[in-house]
């Protein structure tokens, strides 16, 4: 990332609903379960979570999209591998 | 031989799982559940409150006992054992969070002194007076110098006292308006803190949402710039309605203090800025700012090596006396309480030892009400009924960083102990930690300088207070101080940052999610 793009990063206005492409592989907190399934929340979008190792809320992993419906804003992910931590 | 050893590794290998299993199994229960976990926290911020807010004591290490005194009250709540509850004290001391901010403390210490060594403050002097701006432009001017100086020095309370002792009684003699002056230089204290890279509250805020500072540094960049732009013109427009106050006997209060030579101090600090934001790690960006601001002033003569670094001797030891030509040693008359070290280098880290220990005792506090369920409970209130979506819980966040901060004097204290629930709530709609940072820190910085209690406004209120009757202020006056109470509604910078901030949260403006991208590493803090 250039230094300019640094400071530019985030200028704007950001959806509260993120979108993603099937295929994707992003970088995120898996925040907590819907029933007993691991879920993604991603502002207030939701991407369901699959082959979530029992000790995965709140850590940061790699996840693939499987699936994205645009229009209720949720998704399915699948669980690639845990790649860092929660800050406390 | 081989049985011993393998014998040996065993029992290591038994005590480190042993250890892991204390930190990961150690739940501590309390009488009185999971509630009486916040006690020590609690405590503390009630002391702070007290101690800050209402008897008006801005000493840091007074927390420091405050905390202490709170841990042991948290003891006696807790059930079984007490190893446990004393084992998560060092398990919160420990931790990287805290480590982190102390080394960059310390560097940023040992930088912000050695550029007023230096005479930083005297080439703003010199900037003031070159521009000989006359009274409507006084405090707009004095609202931009105020920012740089704190943005190299990382602190807004010495920015206020600095600029107190200059810029005020040189702006009244002016005609500018004493009550919007001492907002302004408020208003550039508040600058400095929020986007230095040397600030003890932009450290905080990065380390405890896993950032690097300098990227927090260039993110928050867009924040800052539009409220200052729109406080610069507020002081504009103020400065030409205020009117200031006559006074009889006049005397230039800058001159003599001006020394153009000490702005060469932009570059140490641009050298700070530059090698944080691409990357470098900031005790190498600060270090390289150290060695530029130390050629600097023995190159220009601004600062001697024992202005930096010296060692006072006693006089009755032969080797000192004889080795007194060195520019860093000199002798005192032994037994006097001169004998010590000194130079801008000690004073700049020893300056922040109470806050170091203070930190370490809060985030052990934070530590047992993680193990206890307290920490838990209030987040699962938090995100069940209050930060629902994700512009709640953004605006959860502002609200509740500016609420504690309104709330406790020492805004580095406040900040460290609502950064968990930043983090947290945060995290649970994947913010970006760039972003948490920023929210963190703006609306630590601007609440840290506003209301009466508030120990950027003490500091300048104590400074104003030396001036009444001070050599050469024969007409300062009791007329011309600023009563703290006064001051808060022209602090314009720390009111446009928070709004500027309520705004983001509630339009998603400068918004970044952790999947749009990643902090460097983390160690590189």
């Amino acid at each position: 990332m250039s230094l300019l793009e640094k400071y530019l990063a985030g200028v704007g206005f950001r959806t509260n609903t993120p979108a993603f492409e099937p295929g994707e592989e992003i970088s995120a907190f898996v925040t907590g379960y819907d029933g007993d399934t691991p879920v993604a929340r991603i502002g207030d979008t939701v991407l369901r979570v699959e082959g979530a190792p029992a000790d995965a809320v709140d850590a940061r992993a790699r996840l693939k999209i499987e699936s994205f419906d645009a229009t209720d804003h949720t998704g399915t992910a699948t669980y690639l591998e845990r790649v860092g931590e929660s800050a406390f | 031989m081989v049985d011993s050893d393998e014998s040996k590794d065993g029992e290591v290998a038994e005590e480190l799982a042993d250890a892991r299993r204390a930190r990961s199994d150690s739940r501590i229960e309390f009488y009185g559940g999971p509630a009486a976990s916040t006690i020590p926290i609690g405590l503390f911020i009630l002391w702070a409150i007290v101690q800050s807010g209402l008897f008006r004591i801005g000493d840091t290490t007074g927390l420091v006992a405050g905390m202490l005194l709170s841990l042991i009250v948290g003891m006696f709540f807790a059930k079984g054992d007490w190893k446990t509850y004393a084992n998560t004290i060092f398990e919160g001391m420990t931790q990287k969070v805290a480590a982190t901010a102390i080394v960059a403390w310390l560097w940023a210490g040992m930088f912000a002194d050695t550029i007023q060594a230096g005479g930083f403050v005297g080439g703003l002097v010199w900037a003031a007076d070159f521009l000989s701006v006359g009274a409507a432009l006084f405090p707009a001017i004095t609202f931009v110098l105020a920012a740089l100086l704190a943005t190299g020095i990382g602190t807004g309370y010495g920015t206020t006292i600095a600029f107190t002792g200059l810029f005020f009684p040189a702006g009244i003699l002016i005609g500018a308006n004493p009550v919007l002056l001492f907002g302004a230089i408020l208003s550039g204290a508040v600058f400095g803190d929020n986007l230095a890279p040397v600030s003890d509250t932009t450290i905080v805020s990065a380390v405890t949402q896993d950032a690097d500072i300098g990227g927090v540094v260039a993110s928050r960049f867009k924040y800052a710039i539009v409220a200052a732009v729109l406080a610069f013109a507020g002081y504009l427009v103020a400065g030409s309605m205020m009117s200031g106050i006559e006074v009889s006997g006049s005397a230039d209060v800058l001159a003599g203090q001006a020394t153009a030579l000490g702005l060469v101090h932009l570059a140490s600090i641009g050298v700070v800025i530059f090698t944080a934001v691409r990357g470098r790690h900031i005790v190498e960006a600060i270090s390289w700012g150290i060695i530029v601001a130390a050629a600097s002033n023995l190159a220009f003569g601004l600062a001697s090596v024992g202005d930096m670094v010296l060692f006072r001797a006693p006089d009755n030891v032969a080797l000192a006396e004889s080795l007194s030509w060195l520019p860093f040693l000199t002798t005192v008359p032994a037994g006097s309480d001169q004998v010590g070290v000194g130079g801008s280098i000690y004073a700049g880290a020893a300056g922040f030892f109470p806050l170091i220990v203070l930190t370490l005792l809060i985030v052990a506090g934070a530590r047992i009400m993680i193990r206890g369920g307290g920490f838990e409970a209030i987040q699962d209130f938090l995100l069940e009924r209050v930060a629902t979506n994700v512009r709640r819980a953004e605006t959860t966040m502002v609200l509740g960083t500016a609420s504690v901060n309104a709330m406790i004097t020492i805004n580095t204290a406040a900040e460290i102990a609502i950064a968990p629930y930043v983090a947290r709530i945060g995290e649970r709609y994947n913010i970006n930690g760039y972003r948490r940072a920023n929210i963190l820190d703006a609306n630590t910085s601007a609440l840290g300088y506003i209301f009466p209690w508030a120990g950027g406004v003490l500091v300048g209120y104590a400074e104003m207070r030396t001036l009444v009757g001070a050599e050469n202020f024969e007409w300062f006056t009791n007329e011309m101080l600023v009563n703290p109470v006064e001051v808060w509604p022209f602090v314009f910078h720390g009111w446009l940052l928070f709004g500027v901030f309520i705004v983001s949260a509630l339009t998603g403006f400068g918004l970044e999610y952790v999947s749009d991208r990643e902090s460097e590493e983390v160690a590189r803090v």
